[in-house]
């Protein structure tokens, strides 16, 4: 099957229908980034189950580097498809004692950093895309960050030295959802033009619509064709795209402490979907 | 005897060490933030260029790409000044490099007043920062021979390394042949009765200096060098302090949070212990200028640390 035709796409967008489903189950247990989780759900479909290869071990032999920490209930989304979760041990996120950490620490499956204190993954995902260049490994390296993430100097850092060392084996995937904790990004210090700036570092740049599945895919193509150069994919996205009846109420949730009743809905309205499949 | 007999000076340590080092082990890759030069990179920058990475005049990156490198199989040395490395990246520091199994080095140089542009420059305060963090390795080497030991035992050690750098005509010191470098040890130079001086880094050479002022003095005291601040040997120096009515620390260091605090809190863990004098930067911003000149403004030159410690000796 090839890899953007229309029953790829239909299947990976219903792996994004479950990766969906996995957050709102996670979340409505004790809240947490639940409208992150689900906009980047197509996201992680193409990363998790089409863009990074795998090993031999049940793994990846790509890496994938999430910056901003909260963002991993994506993974843990995608982890419960892919087989390294249960949904039993993710249903534990943001509880006392938890070894599912709401923005994990270096260390626990899945995540190669400490990834809490914005700004700092895009130079570690830099230094592993050099260091792995140079040991002669055909590795490709991942980043996810955000675009309020953007405001952290030590973000351009990484990109001045990413397009000055010209490491084509590094995609930055930004979320670019126009929110942080305090309100629209573009409100509290606007990062808009993304992809313009990024080029200016030496950068091969795309804007998609991060909720499309076929542009996602063709993104990521481009970013394996781009010789000689990192490359940026600036995602647009809406919190809680995808579950209508959620985003309805929560269209700008940085952060969601409990859980409504409007989630049972959205939870049947996945699952209705999923069945249908 | 851990000293040599005649020591010599060495105008450019890091250079042989660096090379030393990088030659032997392949994984070892040396990173700069614009400031090779000045921490006296030049052999491997130009016979290992492989082994050498400059990010730039951008700290934070670097101690977050190296990070990043050491999460890709290699072992990176992230240098650059103290100040540097501990207050513009301590976050990177911290989460980056001192969360995780991989070893981390980073290399502050000219620390406290070994450089000559006050207070920006003046790192007075990076032993605390980072014995601060939970699990870090902190060194403080003497000379030559201490500094290039103890990297070579830094590139082993999992996680987060701190080493205290010497650049320029830095005094070899300690026989290469009868002193080892070993993680937490402490090492007596000078034994005896009287007062009990204990230093670390630059200012184990002050507290030479000033020992010999004191034996032409006749004032009885012992000298004993602490290279790691952490994690330091409580037994060595506990032993050390309660076989002394009086202790004096010396460091290159604010008497806030260094070496002087450390031993304080490990007497007065115990209790009942010895008086303690603790000598160095006193929680001032220091001058500018040369070290000699530094020194004496904070009377940390021979004669004013002699001084003081025979004074703490008759009781003052």
């Amino acid at each position: 099957m090839e890899r953007n035709s229309p029953a790829r796409i239909r299947e990976l967008e219903l792996m994004a229908t479950k990766i969906r489903r996995n957050v709102l189950d996670i979340c409505m247990q004790r809240g947490g980034y639940a409208g992150q989780g689900v906009a980047l759900a197509d996201i992680a479909a193409c990363l998790y189950f089409d863009e990074m290869r795998p090993d031999n071990n049940n793994w990846y032999h790509d890496r994938f580097v999430l910056s901003n920490g909260h963002d991993a209930i994506m993974t843990y989304g995608a982890l419960a498809e892919q087989g390294s979760y249960t949904m039993e041990e993710l249903r534990t996120y943001n509880a006392d004692g938890t070894k599912v950490d709401q923005s994990p620490i270096e260390g626990q499956f899945g995540f190669e950093i400490t990834a809490g204190s914005l700004g700092q993954g895009p130079s570690q995902a830099a230094g592993i895309a050099y260091a792995e260049r140079l040991k002669g490994s055909d590795k490709r390296i991942y980043c996810l960050f955000s675009d309020g993430e953007l405001q952290e100097g030590n973000v351009w850092e990484a990109a001045m030295f990413a397009g000055h060392q010209k490491l084509s084996n590094l995609v930055y995937i930004i979320d670019n959802n126009d929110l942080q904790a305090t309100g629209a990004t573009k409100d509290v210090l606007g990062v808009e033009p993304v992809p313009e700036k990024f080029e200016t570092f030496g950068f091969g740049a795309k804007r998609i619509n991060g909720n499309s599945i076929a542009e996602i895919l063709e993104a990521f193509e481009e970013a394996r064709n781009t010789a000689d150069k990192p490359f940026v994919i600036v995602c647009d996205t809406l919190i809680f795209a995808g579950v209508d009846c959620i985003q309805a109420v929560l269209p700008n949730a940085h952060y969601v402490a409990k859980a409504s009743a409007d989630w049972q809905a959205g939870l049947q309205e996945l699952e209705e979907r999923i069945s249908k499949c | 005897m851990l000293l040599t007999s005649k020591p010599v000076i060495d105008k450019a340590p890091f250079d042989h060490i660096s090379f030393d080092l990088c030659s032997r082990r392949k994984d070892v890759m040396l990173m700069s933030a614009d400031l090779s030069k000045y921490t006296q990179i030049i052999r491997v920058k130009k016979e290992l260029p492989d082994q050498h990475l400059d990010v730039g005049m951008a700290e934070q990156n670097l101690i977050s790409v190296a990070a990043g490198v050491s999460k890709a199989g290699y072992v990176p040395i992230a240098t650059t000044f103290a100040c540097y490395a501990t207050r513009r990246a301590y976050d990177q520091m911290m989460i980056c490099m001192g969360t995780g199994p991989n070893t981390n080095v980073v290399i502050g140089f000219t620390p406290g007043i070994a450089n000559p542009a006050r207070i920006h420059h003046q790192a007075a305060e990076d032993l605390g920062m980072i014995r601060a963090i939970p699990n870090a390795t902190v060194i403080d080497p003497m000379d030559v021979t201490d500094f290039k030991q103890a990297l070579d035992v830094a590139v082993d050690i999992p996680g987060l390394v701190y080493l205290r750098g010497h650049r320029g005509d830095t005094p070899v010191l300690l026989d290469d042949n009868k002193f080892k470098f070993e993680l937490g040890k402490t090492y007596p130079l000078r034994t005896g009765s009287g007062v009990g001086i204990i230093a670390t880094g630059h200012a184990t050479q002050w507290a030479l200096e000033a020992s010999v002022l004191l034996e032409q003095k006749g004032v009885e005291h012992s000298l004993l060098h602490v290279p790691t601040i952490k994690p330091v040997n409580e037994t060595e120096i506990s032993d050390y302090c309660f076989a002394h009515d009086q202790i004096v620390t010396i460091e290159n260091h604010n008497i806030v949070t260094g070496l002087g605090s450390l031993v304080t809190e490990i007497v007065s863990d115990i209790g009942r212990g010895p008086r303690i004098t603790r000598l160095g930067i006193p929680d001032v911003w220091a001058p500018g200028g040369t070290l000699p000149y530094i020194r004496s403004q904070l009377a940390l030159d021979a004669p004013s640390l002699a001084k003081k410690i025979e004074a703490v000796c008759n009781g003052a």
